[in-house]
């Protein structure tokens, strides 16, 4: 693509993560390419889209997946989150069963994902006012106690998209500055075909009987 | 890497037995499993069909495989044959520099074989028809061709004969009737097609009732939850998509085909199978051939939708049979042919392969949909049923020949790859093909690339395996 795109100082894989139908794809096109489908098709296994930001004068480039919500395509989409370190769950204000989800959702992060994966909780369709079916506190609430950061979004209205990415992105990058780590060049953490599952116990000396809920 | 070696090995044996006419081993295991308890008619129509037709290539391709599998002549065999072809071809085409500077290489070595023997091996069935090759499909006058399968239609027929037919592309004016027969949903038999087709009909209609409107477990009520999410927006630019009753058709085929495949159930993407069949049975009811796109399908008879919805139905069930690990836990069948993929342009085009390499580009992230969808994500719905009459007509090795078609369809942008200088580029690209304004023209420019592919690779696994180790 355009040679401006090639130049960024950090490269940031973020996953869009979410139960089907919550918007995840329209996110994704408002972010990127500021378009929104009433009727967009479903994502079939993984897509890829990308947007350059300025974070502190330093240009960070996000490299965005977008992950089909069906379970059965989640041995697929998993092998995504490795190497990526931002993680956009989605759910949808006006349905309750996706919020609930959400638990799944983390589960399922933390079972794939890197372990310091920065997490956003996002609740999509804010323009469905009338709708609503999950407190805006009461999510509030469920990401703190989780140590997520939180934020409302219609992709329809635009509102918070830009600002959703932004946080997360910022987020990121002051981890990453602070510990002053470069990041490795461009696709070096984009290789979900050799994906060998890393077995990462909790160094845990006593019994973990608790452990058997998640198989 | 061992992983893709031992799937290699058996790509390449999986050709040998998947041979037309004949009913795949996975759809045996299959039927030992689940289908003799959730098809209560509809189990024994292809044993029927095949009891029905004096079909020869059945014993001969049982007989060929047994030997080939036996005897030391089989590479050679095969070889020749595929060099046979390619030959044809290249006298014709000049396209493919780099196979033709190997294949000299090859051919002192196997030219030996006498004429006789060569045109033997060209008839032994289960071998790609040479016809396709000696003259790659063209787009024949659509009169002359309307009146060839009227007459074949016409009678008890082979379904070789239609196989051959229709590999090329079918008049829109036969394509239903001949979808169905090429499904093997309706019976060569003439006298008795009705009988059959009237029985079926029923038999969907009693599971409707049944399944659809009973009460759901949990299991269910999750497809239907997932099904009613998907099915509005599955093809949100074509209004007759957009109309109720079309969608409520579709989610009483989908629910019903999904709730009796448990190994499965539904996944995303089968509903963008339906649409073929169910546009194909459609445009039977509508008159002038005025375009399906904007039709109101509530102008038809209730007698006609039910007709349309039944028909889609079935034949979905069999062309999806042939592809089932696609679409069960882990999405093994895809994984699989993602690989064979990539091995399959590794050794055609190395030059592009090192590219999608040296960019970090991994098959699977783009040719995952390509294999789940069918390639009906990647192209316009017209082209995809132009495609899916050759994929019919492919038979129990539709399911090897897409990957082919899929090969043909990464080269043919070979060049805007290689002008793609990052990842990023390369995968926008890939995600987003510009075929928006292809026809039937480039798909059958398309099956034939992929023709030409399958002669030259399926059957000799070392043929341009230059840097095998």
């Amino acid at each position: 693509m355009s040679s401006k795109d090639d130049e960024y100082d950090y490269l940031f894989k973020v996953v869009l993560i979410g139960d089907s139908g919550v918007g995840k794809s329209n996110l994704l096109s408002r972010f990127t390419r500021n378009e929104f489908n009433l009727e967009s098709k479903s994502t079939i296994g993984v897509e890829f889209a990308t947007r350059s930001i300025q974070v502190d004068g330093k240009t960070i480039k996000a490299q965005i997946w977008d992950t089909a919500g069906q379970e059965r395509y989640r041995a697929i989409t998993a092998a995504y989150y490795r190497g990526a370190v931002g993680a956009l769950l989605v759910y949808d204000i006006a349905k309750h069963l996706t919020y609930e989800n959400v638990e799944r959702w983390l589960r399922e992060l933390r079972d794939h994902a890197d372990q310091n994966i920065v997490i956003m909780l996002v609740g999509n369709k804010s323009d469905l006012r009338h709708l609503r079916a999950v407190l805006t506190e009461e999510a509030k609430a469920f990401a703190e106690r989780n140590g997520l950061s939180f934020i409302e979004t219609s992709a329809l209205d635009s509102t918070n998209v830009d600002l959703a990415f932004q946080n997360i992105l910022t987020e990121i990058y002051r981890i990453v500055s602070q510990k002053q780590i470069r990041d490795p060049p461009e696709g070096d953490t984009i290789r979900p075909q050799n994906v060998e599952p890393i077995d990462v116990k909790p160094t845990m000396n006593s019994d973990s009987v608790r452990k058997q809920c998640c198989q | 890497m061992m992983e893709g070696d031992h799937d290699r090995n058996s790509f390449w044996k999986k050709n040998i037995k998947n041979v037309p006419g004949r009913p795949s081993p996975k759809r045996e295991a299959r039927s030992n499993s689940s289908s003799s308890k959730t098809k209560p008619q509809g189990s024994t129509s292809f044993q029927d069909f095949q009891a029905s037709v004096s079909d020869a290539w059945d014993l001969e391709d049982d007989e060929f495989c047994t030997g080939l599998k036996n005897t030391k002549i089989s590479k050679k065999v095969s070889q020749s044959a595929a060099l046979n072809v390619l030959n044809t071809h290249r006298s014709s085409t000049e396209t493919r520099k780099s196979s033709n500077e190997n294949l000299s290489d090859t051919s002192t070595t196997q030219i030996i074989i006498p004429h006789a023997e060569l045109v033997r091996i060209s008839r032994i069935p289960g071998r790609p028809l040479q016809m396709h090759c000696a003259n790659p499909p063209q787009e024949e006058d659509s009169e002359s061709k309307l009146e060839r399968f009227e007459v074949i239609l016409a009678n008890t027929l082979t379904l070789q004969d239609l196989c051959k037919l229709s590999w090329s592309g079918i008049p829109v004016k036969v394509r239903g009737i001949t979808w169905r027969l090429l499904s093997g949903y309706l019976p060569t038999n003439l006298e008795r097609r009705d009988g059959v087709l009237e029985r079926k009909r029923q038999d969907y209609w009693t599971l409707v009732e049944k399944y659809y409107y009973a009460e759901h477990d949990e299991i269910n009520r999750d497809i239907q939850h997932q099904i009613s999410i998907d099915v509005p927006r599955m093809n949100p630019t074509i209004v007759l998509f957009q109309q109720k009753t079309v969608q409520i058709m579709f989610e009483r085929i989908l629910f019903i085909w999904s709730s009796r495949r448990p190994a499965s159930g539904y996944v995303q993407g089968i509903n963008d199978l339906v649409t073929p069949f169910f546009v194909v049975f459609l445009q039977e009811f509508i008159p002038d051939n005025k375009p399906f796109e904007t039709f109101t399908i509530d102008k038809l008879s209730e007698e006609q939708r039910k007709i349309i919805e039944a028909d889609s139905f079935w034949c979905l069930s069999k062309f999806v049979d042939g592809i089932q690990d696609n679409y069960i836990f882990a999405q093994i069948g895809i994984q699989k042919k993602v690989l064979q993929l990539e091995e399959l342009i590794r050794r055609v085009d190395e030059t592009l392969h090192k590219h999608l390499k040296q960019h970090n580009v991994s098959y699977l992230q783009f040719s995952f949909r390509w294999l789940n969808n069918l390639l009906t994500r990647e192209l316009p719905l017209r082209c995809t049923i132009r495609l899916w009459d050759t994929y019919l007509s492919e038979n129990d090795c539709f399911p090897t020949f897409q990957l082919y078609v899929c090969a043909a369809f990464l080269l043919y942008w070979k060049d805007d790859l290689m002008r793609q200088r990052d990842f990023q580029g390369l995968l926008l690209l890939l995600q987003n093909l510009p075929t928006q304004s292809w026809t039937s023209s480039q798909i059958s420019l398309l099956v034939a690339e992929a023709y030409k592919l399958k002669v030259m690779f399926a059957d000799a696994p070392n043929h341009l395996a230059c840097n095998e180790s």
